[in-house]
């Protein structure tokens, strides 16, 4: 075999996350991430509502029509939904750290749990929040 | 919805086959694959299956490549291995691969077959994709074709130590070790160091150079659970640090594909456990 020169370029990296399949197990970590970022940012939101609330009538019914707009809305649901998915995939951490649900089954299981959980708490409270509201 | 019950079964339905990613994101311009050749069936073949293949040859100035090959499955044994060598025969001479026991225990061929990592030897024809994709294992520096640079990966290795280490005198005949004792590294100590679940482990991607990964930390608490081991001490010693243990975030890509059925991310778990437990 001819001796190849090792100093004349660096071998390539095979690619990792360009070709790696999603599963269920790095979905919902990267999720979970992707999550408290977006709860990061929903507390930027509750903080000016309180901001607003605090400074009187005026700045609170700008922010409350924004809030209550549509796109409003949307956000407020999409903090609801991260904020579920965040709780339960957190809950599902802590049982990890204790040692316990380590077998693929109970991965699944636990994972398919955290997805569905967090849609139906993500639903009732928003059902809640009609009801009551008003 | 579908509960995995073990490494080996294959998903019935695919959501997402790769990630939402650039093709090339954050990819050197040494490691960008360019487009490759296609070698189309040979005259006669009526069963056929085409094969992407990742190819990169160092003698060339050329980037790597994907080749398509297509391959006779009525003149091919059922693995990817078999497929392979098939094409070596059959096709390229130059197709480049390690291999040896082909029946899953020596851990050579371990490589990225449709986005997810196993042993050639184990994997079917029959359970890949049409057309099948085969790379090299995942975030490795890559010497040939589907041989990867496992320099670094063996270096982790050998810093946890993989041998019984003891302090007290050295008895006439063997240490004993009770059945209920030895019982104790099963699903450890069955690890072939293939580094299939190291190559699918994000948090190696990204601190591959300060995060041991998933097969050493394995083997770090096979020889933490070794009954005979009396260096736990300095072993745990090793290990606690932000990154060599801690950098696990419990993804659990490890456990998902490990093709000897084994428990990674269980045996970093005890690990963090222990560490912990020794602090109170």
């Amino acid at each position: 075999m001819m001796p190849t020169s090792p100093a004349k370029r660096p071998r390539p990296l095979s690619p990792n996350i360009q070709i790696y399949r999603p599963q269920l197990t790095s979905v919902l970590s990267i999720a979970n991430r992707i999550s408290g970022v977006v709860l990061s940012l929903g507390a930027v939101v509750l903080v000016i509502w309180l901001l607003a609330a605090a400074a009187g009538p005026e700045a609170y019914a700008v922010v409350q029509g924004a809030l209550a707009s549509w796109l409003g809305q949307v956000v407020l649901f999409g903090c609801t939904f991260a904020f579920f998915l965040h709780l339960c995939g957190g809950i599902r951490h802590l049982v990890w750290d204790m040692g316990y649900g380590y077998e693929l089954s109970l991965i699944y299981a636990s994972g398919w749990a955290v997805v569905a959980g967090s849609v139906a708490l993500t639903v009732l409270a928003w059902i809640a929040s009609l009801l009551l509201g008003d | 919805m579908m509960i995995i019950r073990s490494s080996d079964q294959v998903p019935r339905t695919t959501l997402l086959k790769r990630f939402p990613v650039p093709r090339n994101l954050g990819v050197g311009p040494e490691s960008r694959i360019g487009r490759g050749k296609t070698w189309p069936a040979l005259a006669g073949a009526v069963r056929v299956k085409a094969f992407e293949i990742y190819r990169y040859d160092p003698d060339s100035d050329d980037n790597p490549r994907l080749d398509t090959f297509e391959v006779d499955l009525d003149d091919c044994g059922p693995m990817v291995l078999d497929a392979l060598i098939w094409i070596k025969n059959k096709v390229d001479p130059t197709l480049t691969f390690r291999r040896s026991c082909r029946e899953g225990i020596c851990g050579s061929c371990a490589m990225t077959m449709d986005g997810t990592n196993w042993l050639a030897c184990t994997r079917f024809i029959s359970d890949m994709a049409a057309p099948a994709t085969v790379y090299p294992l995942a975030n490795m520096r890559i010497i040939k074709d589907l041989v990867p640079d496992l320099t670094h990966v063996f270096a982790q290795y050998a810093m946890i130590e993989p041998w019984l280490q003891t302090r007290t005198p050295e008895p006439e005949r063997e240490r004993p070790q009770s059945p209920e004792e030895r019982s104790r590294l099963d699903g450890y100590y069955e690890c072939i160091l293939c580094f299939c679940c190291t190559s699918g482990c994000p948090s190696h991607w990204w601190n591959g150079d300060r995060f041991l990964g998933p097969a050493a930390l394995l083997q770090a608490y096979r020889w933490l659970a070794d009954s005979r081991d009396e260096a736990t001490g300095e072993r745990l010693d090793i290990l606690e640090d932000p990154f060599r243990l801690y950098r696990c975030h419990t993804i659990l890509n490890c456990t998902r594909t490990c093709p000897k059925g084994l428990n990674p991310g269980k045996a970093i778990a005890e690990i963090k456990k222990m560490v912990l437990e020794r602090r109170t």
